[in-house]
C-alpha cells in the first residue's frame, strides 16, 4: 500500500508538471534588448543629440569618396577612371558615368545614381522622424537644435535638386508614394527652410567642441551658391530652359522676396566675407590637411576623424598599391591630361595649386621613400592616358587634394571635407558681380583670392565667364564643383576628352544636365515621372 | 481565436481525470521464434506485439519471444523488423496456458523501420497519409560522415542536400522539394529540424570570421554536435499533411532526427566503431605552371603587348656574393595549388555501451573525431558525449525518459573567401601569385615566407600565419515523461533546453603583410552564446476498435524562448606577434561590440487519425501558431491539413493480384514560414559607427533608425497538394512510391526597395508569389535472394518546376553578385515573374572578333551596336558589355531531375554497398573562370588558368559576365563505396558478438562536362541565389578503412 501511494503521487506530480505550462505564456510582445524602440526615445537633450548626430552621420554619403562624389567627378573633365589591366572594369560602371552614355536602367544609374537618390532621402527619413518625435518632447536648446535639422534636411533636398530636379518634397514619416513636385519648387522648398533656420535659431557662429555643426553662415553659403546656380536649379531639364550650350545666367530669376537671383547671391556671398567668424586661410593647402578643421576658411563642411568607419578615405581611391604603406591603396582615379595642363596657362611657373595633383616619379606618401611599380620599376606617373580601356598602373595623374593623415587608423583620415569654404565666396561673388556688370569688383575678388599664400598666381589682366570658371577650376579642383559649373556655363553635355585620351567621352545630348530617375525608384513609387529624354514615363 | 487559447489547455486539462482504470483478467503466455523466410536463420530483434495493447516483446539472438499477460482469448500477433515485411498471425490464447507461434518473416526491398516518427508522435507505416521519407541509420550512407545530412544525401526522393564547400563539417544547404521561399537573408529555405521531439533553432553557433578578404567564410554546419553514430533514424516530411503539425516552421520540410535508445535483448551490449581516413582534392585548378608563365610572359613582351619589366619580375634577385653586384636571378617552379593543400588523415572513435533491466534502460556514448581539412590550416575537432535512459514505473504507465548529448567542436580555418572583392584571401592569391615566386627564402634575416607588403600574398604564408579558429560547446537535452491515464490515454511533456556557447579568435600577425596592412597586427575575439527553451505537453489517445478500425488523436501546447547574445572585442596594433589574440590590452586601439535579441513562439496543435478497417485512413490537423517576430495584430496563425490514404490492396477486388500492396494518398496542408529575423516589424534605433558623427573632433555617439518597420508584418505561407501512390510487388519485393505534388506559396516575405524618403531603402513585407510542382518517386529491389547472397537495390528520383509568379515590382530584382576584381555591381541573376529563382541574367556572348574582343548581342536601340547582319542580329562594338536592355536570360541553376541509385550486396561475409547521385540539367556559373581567365593578370605579374592561353580574347580584354561562363552543371558522382567483411578469427569471435572490418571510398569519381572544381556549388549569399562557383574550398576524395566491435 506504501509503495501504491509513492508511485501515485509520483503520477500526480506529473500530471501536475503537466499542468503548470499551460498557464504558460502566450504574451508575445517584443522589446529588443540592444536596439530602441521610437516610442521610449528623445527623452532629453544627450538622447535629442543622439539622433542628431544621426542625421548629420549621412553626410559621409556626400563626401569623398562615395557615390555621390564620384559621379560628379567622373562626368566633368576633372576625372577619369581607366580600365587598368583586370582591375577596374567594374561592369563598364566608369565609363558609363565619364563617357555620359547612362539610361534609367544602365550600370552607373544603378551604383550611382540609385544611391544618390537613396542617401540624401535616408537623411532626409531621419530629420523628418526627428522632427516628428520633438515635437512634444522638452529639452534645452530645442529651437537652435530643430533649426539645425531643418538645415541639415534643406541640404540633403539641395543635393537632389542638383542632381535629379524635382524631386518629392515629404515632411513626414510614413513610408508613401509621392508624387515629384517641380524643381522650382524644391528651389523654393530648400530657399524657405535654410532662410528659417538662419533667422530663427542657427548660432553665427559655434564654440570649438562644436565645430561642425550648422550656422548661419553654412545656410547662407548653401543659398549663395543656388542663387548663383538660380539659373538652372529653378528649370526643369533642357527641356524646361535649361541651356546645355550657353551660360544660364541668374539674372532675371526671381527668388523669395522678388530678388533677381544674382543679387541675392551677391548679398548671401557678402554676408560670408563680411563675417568676422571666416576669413582666407593662411595658406591654400591648410584647407585640406588632416587638421584642416581649424582652417578660418570652412563654412559648411563634412567631419571625418581618423578613426575606425570614421575617417576620410579619398586617398585608397587614388594612390598607386605601394604609396601608402601598409596599406594597399585601390589606384584608381585619375586626372585628365587637359585638365592638368590647363594651369599651364597661367603662366612660369604654372598657378602653385597644381601641385595638388601627383605626377611622375612618385613616393610613399608618408615616408617620402621612392616607390616602385608591382613590377619593380620605377612608379611614374603619366600625364596623358592612352585609352580609357588599356591603362597601366602608373597611367594618369592623381589628384591628391586632401593628404593622408599621419595618425590616420588603417585608412581612415582625419581631413575634413569643405562642401563650402570662403574660397568659393569670393568666386561666387565675382561672379555674379561680373553678370550684374561689375567687372572691376569681380577682378578685384579674384585677385585676392590669388593672394593668398601658397596660391601664388599673379594678378589677372581682365575677368570674363571663361576666366571665372577657369578660375574655379584651380580654385576647386576636385572639391566636387565641376559638375554644377559646367552645367551653368553650358559646357556639361557637350564636354569632349582629350583627344588623346581613346575612347574617351564625345558630346551628349542636352537632356543629360539633368540625371535620370533610376527605374528602380520608379518601380519602387510608379507616381515618380522620368524626366525628359529618358524614355517612357516623362513628367507631363 | 482567442477562445482557442483557452479552450485548448483546459480539455487536456479536463482529460486527465477522465477514465478510471479497467480491472486485469485472466491470461495467458505467448512463446515463439522469428526467423528470416529466405535464410531459415533466426532473427533477432524483431517486435512482437498484440496491436491495440502494450505487450510487447523484441526477439533475441536466437530468434525467440516470449509475451506474458496476454488475455485469453483468440489475439493477432503482429510481427515488424526493420528490412522486413510485416506479418500478422493469429494465435488463441488460454488462460493460464502458453501458446507456442513459429513466426517467418520476408525480406523487403526498402530497409525501412514498420514504425514512423511524425510528429508528436509514431504512427504505423501503413497508416501514414502524408509525404514522409525514412532513412534508417542501418541502411543510411556509410564511410565518412561527419554530420547528419550526410546519411540521407541521395537517399531520399525531392531532399536536395549540397555541402558548401569542402571543408571539414562545412554548412550545408538543404533544400525539400525545393524551397517555398525566396528567403531573406539566404538562410529560410532551411527545414525545421527536430531532434528526440525538440525542435532546433538551426542557426550558427559560431561567431561569423571577420572577413577581411571579402564576405567571410560560410558558417559550419550547427549540427556538427551530433554524432552520426547514434542516430537510430531520420525522417523527412515533405508534404503539408506530414509537416503542418509543425505549422508555422514548416513550410519547407522538417527533419526528425531520432536518437540511438537502450536495448536490453541479449543483456548489456558494449560497441566500438573506429576508422582511419585519408583525403585529398578530387581536383586541383588548371593553372600555368612556372614554365608556361615564363614563356607567356617572354611571348608577350616580344610581341610589345607586355613592358620589358614584366621580365624583371619572373622569379627573384638571389645574392650570390659580397659584392652589390653579385645577384642572380632564381626562377621558382611553385605549384600554389598544391602548396597549399595536403593528403589529410581523419580518425573517429565511437564507444557505446547499453543495457539495463525491463523498466529501466541506458545507453551511453562516446565520440572522438578529428579531421584534417584537404588544405594547410583546416581541421574539425569533437569530442561528444551522450546518455540516454529510460525508465517505466506504475506497471509500465508511467514512462520517463531523459537524453543529453554535449559536445565540444573545436574548429580550425583557412582565411578564404566566399565572394571576393579587389584583395583575396587564400584561394584567391593561390590562382593569381606568380609560380615563379618561392614559398620560402633566405637571406641576412634567415629562412622566412616570400611575401613582401602588395595588394597580393603568399598564400602558403597567409594558410600559415593568419590565425582563426573558433571553439563551440553545445548542449542538447531533453526530459520526457509519458504517463498511461487509462488504457490508450497518455499525457506526455517534454522539456528541452538546447544550449551552445561559440567563440572565434582571429589573429592577424605582423610577421604578415596582411596583418601588418590591418594597423599592425589584429586580434579579435568573439562569443556567441545561443540558448532555446522549448516545453510540451500533449495527450494522446489511441484506440482499436475490433478489426482494424483505430483512432489515434494528439493535442498538446508547445512554448519555446530563443535568446542570443554576441560580443566582439578587437584590438589593433601590437608591438609583438607574441600574444596572438591572448592580450587585447596590449593593443594601441581596442574596439568593442555586442548585441542580443530574443524571440519566442508559443503554439496549440491537434492531430486526429482514423482508420476504417484497415484499408481507409483520414488525417486532420491543426496548429494554431504565434510568433513574437510579426507585427502586433498578425502574430498568430492558423495551419490546417487534411489527408487521406486507401489501402487497395486490402481491398478484395485486388486480393490475388500482382499487388502485394497498393496504396494511394492524397493531402493538402497550409504551412508558414516565420524565417525573419525579430523586431522587423517595428523601427528600431540603432548605435555604431554609421550614426556617430565627430563634431569638434570628438566623436558623437549617435542612433539612426535601421529599419522602416512594417505594421503589417505576417507570415508568408504555403500551401501544397500532394497525391500518391505507394506500391509493393511480388511479397514487398519491388516497392515504391511515385507522388505528385503542387506548391504555391503567398504573402512571400521580401525585402523591396519602397518609395524614398525612407529610413532605409529597403521595406521586409509580404508580397508575391511561388509556384511549383514536382513528381517524385522512389523504387526499392530485392534483385537477388538466396541464402548466402542478398542483393538490395533502390533509386530516387526527383523533378521540379518552379517559378516566381507575382513580384512587387514587375521588372524584377537582381541578385547573385559577381566576385572578383572589376566586377563591382554586376549581378549574375534577376528573380523575374514566370521565371524560376536562381535565373542567370546577362550579356549573350557572341565570340570573339579578330582583335581578340568579345562580342555581345545587341539590339539597334542601343549605342554601339552593329546591326548591319541584319534585325536581330545586333554585335557590340565596344568591347565593353551591352546596355542592360540587352540582357536576356541565361538559363537556370535547377536541375531538370535529381536522381539517386543505392545498392546494398550481402555475400557471405561481404557486404558491399554504393551510392550514385546524379544531377542533369542544371546551370553553374563559373564565377572563377570568368574572373581568373583574364590574361591580363600578366600586366601585374599575376597568373591565371590555363585554358585562356588558347583562347583568342586580348590580353587587354576585361573581364565580363555573359553567357560565355555559364556552363552545364549535369553530373554523376559515385559518392561512396564501401565493402566490409564479418570477421571470423577465433580471437574475437571468442567474446565478440559481431566484428566487421570495413574499407570505404568517397567522391572516387566524378563524371561532368563542367570545367571548374565541381558542378555542386555553394548558391552563393544574398537573396534566392544559386549556382555561383567562385573560388571553393576544394572537395576531397577519401579512402576510409574501420573495424566495428560489438561485444
Amino acid at each position: 500500500m506504501k509503495r501504491f501511494l509513492v508511485k501515485a503521487s509520483i503520477g500526480a506530480a506529473g500530471v501536475l508538471a503537466l499542468l503548470v505550462p499551460l498557464q504558460g505564456c502566450t504574451d508575445l510582445a517584443e522589446t529588443p534588448p540592444s536596439l530602441i524602440s521610437t516610442s521610449n526615445f528623445f527623452t532629453n537633450e544627450a538622447e535629442v543629440l543622439a539622433a542628431l548626430a544621426g542625421v548629420y552621420a549621412q553626410l559621409r554619403t556626400t563626401a569623398p569618396e562615395g557615390p555621390l562624389y564620384d559621379a560628379i567627378e567622373m562626368t566633368t573633365d576633372e576625372m577619369v577612371e581607366p580600365i587598368r589591366g583586370p582591375d577596374w572594369n567594374d561592369n563598364g560602371q566608369w565609363i558609363d558615368l565619364h563617357n555620359m552614355t547612362w539610361t534609367p536602367t544602365s550600370i552607373a544609374t544603378s551604383n550611382f545614381f540609385n544611391p544618390i537618390w537613396n542617401n540624401p532621402y535616408a537623411g532626409i527619413a531621419r530629420a523628418n522622424l526627428f522632427l516628428s518625435a520633438v515635437q512634444n518632447t522638452t529639452f534645452a536648446n530645442k529651437a537652435s537644435i530643430i533649426a539645425e535639422v531643418r538645415a541639415l534636411r534643406a541640404f540633403y533636398y539641395y543635393l537632389l535638386m542638383d542632381f535629379f530636379g524635382g524631386v518629392p518634397i515629404v515632411t513626414t514619416t510614413e513610408v508613401a508614394k509621392h508624387p515629384r513636385n517641380t524643381r522650382r519648387e524644391v528651389f523654393d522648398f530648400v530657399e524657405k527652410e535654410l532662410i528659417a533656420a538662419r533667422d530663427s535659431g542657427l548660432p553665427a557662429t559655434r564654440p570649438v567642441e562644436d565645430n561642425g555643426r550648422f550656422t548661419q553662415g553654412g545656410a547662407d553659403a548653401i543659398l549663395a551658391n543656388m542663387y548663383l546656380n538660380a539659373g538652372v536649379f529653378t528649370k526643369d531639364g533642357a527641356a524646361g530652359g535649361i541651356s546645355a550650350t550657353t551660360y544660364n545666367s541668374c539674372a532675371g530669376v526671381l527668388v523669395s522676396g522678388g530678388v533677381d537671383a544674382c543679387l541675392a547671391a551677391d548679398s548671401a556671398a557678402t554676408r560670408l566675407l563680411n563675417s568676422p567668424y571666416y576669413r582666407l586661410a593662411d595658406s591654400f593647402p591648410q584647407n585640406f590637411r588632416a587638421d584642416n578643421y581649424k582652417s578660418p576658411e570652412n563654412i559648411f563642411v563634412v567631419k571625418f576623424i581618423a578613426a575606425d568607419g570614421l575617417g576620410l578615405d579619398y586617398a585608397m581611391a587614388i594612390l598607386h598599391y605601394n604609396q601608402y604603406a601598409p596599406l594597399t591603396p585601390w589606384n584608381g582615379f585619375a586626372v585628365q591630361a587637359q585638365t592638368y595642363r590647363a594651369f599651364d596657362s597661367t603662366g612660369t611657373p604654372p598657378d602653385k595649386r597644381r601641385n595638388v595633383i601627383l605626377v611622375g616619379q612618385q613616393r610613399d606618401v608618408l615616408t617620402g621613400a621612392l616607390v616602385n611599380d608591382r613590377s619593380g620599376s620605377p612608379l611614374i606617373f603619366t600625364v596623358t592616358i592612352d585609352s580609357i580601356r588599356k591603362a597601366t598602373e602608373a597611367t594618369g595623374a592623381r589628384v591628391y587634394k586632401w593628404p593622408v593623415d599621419p595618425n590616420h587608423v588603417s585608412w581612415n583620415s582625419g581631413n575634413d571635407f569643405a562642401w563650402f569654404r570662403l574660397g568659393e565666396m569670393y568666386l561666387i561673388k565675382a561672379e555674379v558681380e561680373n553678370e550684374l556688370g561689375n567687372p572691376a569688383t569681380a577682378l578685384q575678388l579674384l585677385n585676392a583670392l590669388r593672394a593668398r599664400r601658397d596660391t601664388v598666381a599673379p594678378p589677372l589682366p581682365a575677368v570674363s565667364r571663361p576666366v571665372i570658371l577657369r578660375e574655379r577650376l584651380f580654385e576647386l579642383l576636385g572639391e566636387g564643383k565641376r559638375r554644377q559649373d559646367l552645367i551653368r556655363f553650358g559646357q556639361y553635355t557637350g564636354r569632349v576628352d582629350d583627344p588623346s585620351l581613346a575612347g574617351g567621352k564625345t558630346a551628349r545630348p542636352d537632356y543629360y544636365v539633368l540625371m535620370p530617375v533610376p527605374q528602380s525608384q520608379i518601380d519602387a513609387n510608379p507616381r515618380l515621372c522620368q524626366n525628359p529624354g529618358y524614355g517612357t514615363g516623362t513628367c507631363p | 481565436m482567442k477562445i482557442v487559447r483557452h479552450l485548448a489547455p483546459a480539455l487536456v486539462a479536463g482529460l486527465f481525470w477522465a477514465v478510471p482504470l479497467g480491472a486485469q483478467d485472466s491470461t495467458g503466455v505467448i512463446a515463439g521464434k522469428v526467423v528470416d523466410q529466405t535464410t531459415q536463420q533466426p532473427l533477432a530483434n524483431v517486435e512482437v506485439a498484440v496491436p491495440g495493447t502494450p505487450l510487447r516483446d523484441l526477439s533475441k539472438n536466437d530468434g525467440t519471444f516470449r509475451l506474458t499477460g496476454v488475455h485469453a482469448g483468440a489475439q493477432r500477433l503482429r510481427a515488424t523488423r526493420i528490412g522486413y515485411g510485416s506479418q500478422f498471425q493469429a494465435v488463441t490464447v488460454t488462460a493460464g496456458g502458453a501458446s507456442t507461434v513459429e513466426l517467418s518473416l520476408v525480406p523487403a526491398a526498402a530497409i525501412l523501420e514498420p514504425v514512423v516518427v511524425t510528429g508528436y508522435g509514431t504512427q504505423r507505416r501503413e497508416a501514414i497519409t502524408g509525404s514522409v521519407s525514412t532513412v534508417n541509420a542501418d541502411a543510411a550512407n556509410k564511410g565518412v560522415t561527419t554530420n547528419v545530412d550526410q546519411m540521407i544525401s541521395g537517399r531520399a526522393a525531392g531532399v536536395d542536400i549540397t555541402a558548401d564547400n569542402g571543408e571539414p563539417g562545412a554548412g550545408r544547404q538543404v533544400l525539400i522539394r525545393g524551397g517555398s521561399s525566396i528567403g531573406v537573408g539566404g538562410a529560410t529555405n532551411d527545414p525545421l529540424y527536430v531532434v528526440d521531439g525538440v525542435p532546433i533553432n538551426n542557426v550558427p553557433t559560431e561567431p561569423q570570421a571577420m572577413g577581411v578578404f571579402g564576405d567571410p567564410m560560410l558558417a559550419r554546419n550547427p549540427l556538427n554536435l551530433l554524432n552520426p553514430a547514434d542516430i537510430s533514424s531520420i525522417t523527412v516530411l515533405k508534404d503539408a499533411a506530414a509537416t503542418a503539425i509543425y505549422g508555422s516552421r514548416a513550410s519547407n520540410g522538417v527533419i526528425l532526427i531520432e536518437t540511438k535508445r537502450g536495448q536490453t535483448s541479449g543483456g548489456p551490449t558494449f560497441e566500438y566503431d573506429g576508422y582511419v581516413a585519408t583525403a585529398s582534392p578530387a581536383k586541383y585548378l588548371d593553372l600555368l605552371s612556372s614554365a608556361e608563365y615564363v614563356q607567356y610572359v617572354r611571348q608577350q613582351v616580344a610581341a610589345g603587348n607586355l613592358s620589358d619589366s614584366a621580365l624583371i619580375h619572373l622569379g627573384i634577385l638571389v645574392k650570390t656574393g659580397p659584392n652589390p653586384g653579385d645577384t642572380s636571378r632564381v626562377i621558382s617552379n611553385t605549384d600554389w595549388d598544391r602548396a597549399i593543400t595536403r593528403t589529410s588523415v581523419t580518425h573517429n572513435h565511437n564507444l557505446a555501451f547499453s543495457g539495463g533491466s525491463e523498466a529501466t534502460r541506458y545507453r551511453a556514448s562516446m565520440n572522438y573525431a578529428k579531421e584534417e581539412g584537404v588544405t594547410l590550416s583546416t581541421g574539425l575537432e569533437r569530442i561528444q558525449g551522450r546518455l540516454t535512459a529510460t525508465h517505466s514505473d506504475l506497471n509500465g504507465r508511467l514512462r520517463i525518459g531523459v537524453n543529453v548529448t554535449t559536445s565540444r567542436v573545436n574548429d580550425t580555418y583557412l582565411t578564404y573567401e566566399n565572394q571576393g572583392g579587389f584583395q583575396g584571401g587564400v584561394f584567391q592569391n593561390v590562382v593569381v601569385y606568380n609560380p615563379t615566386l618561392p614559398i620560402t627564402m633566405t637571406d641576412s634575416l634567415g629562412t622566412h615566407y616570400y611575401d613582401p607588403a602588395g595588394s597580393v600574398h603568399n598564400p602558403v604564408a597567409m594558410a600559415n600565419q593568419l590565425i582563426d579558429i573558433g571553439h563551440t560547446t553545445r548542449t542538447l537535452g531533453n526530459a520526457s515523461a509519458d504517463f498511461d491515464v487509462t488504457p490508450g490515454l497518455t499525457a506526455r511533456v517534454n522539456v528541452g533546453l538546447d544550449h551552445s556557447s561559440g567563440d572565434r579568435q582571429e589573429y592577424y600577425p605582423n610577421a604578415s603583410p596582411v596583418g601588418r596592412s590591418l594597423g599592425n597586427g589584429l586580434a579579435q575575439q568573439q562569443n556567441l552564446d545561443n540558448a532555446t527553451q522549448t516545453i510540451q505537453t500533449q495527450l494522446t489517445y489511441q484506440r482499436q476498435v475490433g478489426e482494424g478500425t483505430s483512432l489515434d488523436v494528439v493535442g498538446g501546447y508547445e512554448y519555446s524562448k530563443f535568446k542570443s547574445n554576441w560580443v566582439q572585442a578587437e584590438g589593433i596594433g601590437f608591438f609583438t606577434d607574441a600574444y596572438g589574440f591572448n592580450n587585447l590590452s596590449a593593443a594601441t586601439t581596442r574596439n568593442a561590440n555586442d548585441s542580443a535579441y530574443e524571440f519566442r513562439l508559443a503554439s496549440f496543435f491537434g492531430r486526429a487519425n482514423v482508420g476504417f478497417k484497415d484499408r481507409y485512413f483520414l488525417t486532420g490537423v491543426v496548429r494554431y501558431d504565434g510568433s513574437s517576430k510579426f507585427a502586433v495584430g498578425h502574430k498568430w496563425g492558423l495551419f490546417p491539413a487534411l489527408s487521406a490514404s486507401w489501402r487497395l490492396s486490402q481491398e478484395k477486388f485486388l486480393q490475388g493480384g500482382p499487388f502485394s500492396d497498393l496504396r494511394l494518398r492524397l493531402g493538402w496542408g497550409l504551412q508558414g514560414n516565420p524565417g525573419v529575423n525579430p523586431y522587423t516589424s517595428q523601427i528600431t534605433l540603432t548605435s555604431g559607427s554609421g550614426a556617430t558623427y565627430p563634431w569638434g573632433d570628438v566623436p558623437h555617439g549617435g542612433v539612426i533608425a535601421n529599419s522602416n518597420g512594417n505594421p503589417n508584418l505576417k507570415w508568408e505561407q504555403t500551401s501544397q497538394v500532394n497525391g500518391a501512390v505507394d506500391f509493393g510487388l511480388l511479397s514487398n519485393r519491388l516497392s515504391g512510391s511515385v507522388e505528385y505534388y503542387v506548391k504555391n506559396t503567398k504573402d512571400l516575405l521580401l525585402t523591396i526597395d519602397v518609395p524614398q524618403p525612407a529610413l532605409a531603402p529597403q521595406q521586409l513585407i509580404n508580397v508575391g508569389k511561388l509556384h511549383s510542382s514536382g513528381v517524385e518517386l522512389s523504387l526499392d529491389a530485392v534483385l537477388v535472394s538466396h541464402p548466402g547472397l542478398v542483393w538490395r537495390s533502390g533509386v530516387v528520383f526527383a523533378a521540379e518546376r518552379s517559378k516566381v509568379t507575382e513580384l512587387a515590382t514587375s521588372t524584377g530584382f537582381t541578385t547573385g553578385a559577381v566576385s572578383g576584381q572589376g566586377q563591382s555591381g554586376q549581378n549574375a541573376e534577376r528573380i523575374f515573374p514566370g521565371s524560376p529563382l536562381g535565373t542567370f541574367f546577362g550579356p549573350v556572348f557572341l565570340g570573339v572578333d579578330n582583335t581578340g574582343k568579345q562580342v555581345f548581342f545587341c539590339t539597334s536601340a542601343t549605342t554601339g551596336c552593329d546591326t548591319t547582319a541584319g534585325p536581330g542580329n545586333g554585335r557590340t562594338t565596344t568591347g565593353l558589355a551591352p546596355n542592360a536592355t540587352d540582357y536576356r536570360e541565361l538559363g537556370n541553376a535547377n536541375p531538370d531531375f535529381t536522381v539517386g541509385f543505392h545498392n546494398q550486396v550481402t555475400w557471405g561475409k561481404f557486404d558491399i554497398s554504393f551510392l550514385v547521385r546524379a544531377s542533369v540539367g542544371a546551370k553553374v556559373f563559373n564565377n572563377t573562370a570568368l574572373v581568373y581567365s583574364a590574361k591580363a593578370n600578366a600586366a601585374h605579374n599575376e597568373n591565371f588558368l590555363r585554358p585562356a592561353l588558347t583562347d583568342p580574347t586580348g590580353i587587354n580584354e576585361p573581364a565580363i559576365f555573359s553567357s560565355r561562363w555559364i556552363e552545364s552543371g549535369t553530373f554523376a558522382r559515385l559518392q561512396n563505396i564501401t565493402v566490409s567483411y564479418d570477421l571470423d578469427l577465433p580471437l574475437l569471435t571468442r567474446s565478440a558478438r559481431s566484428a566487421r572490418l570495413y574499407v570505404s571510398a568517397d567522391n572516387l569519381v566524378l563524371l561532368t562536362g563542367y570545367s571548374g572544381l565541381d558542378p555542386e556549388v555553394f548558391s552563393g549569399t544574398g537573396t534566392a541565389v544559386r549556382g555561383i562557383d567562385y573560388l571553393t574550398y576544394p572537395r576531397p576524395r577519401t579512402i576510409t578503412g574501420g573495424l566495428r566491435l560489438m561485444f
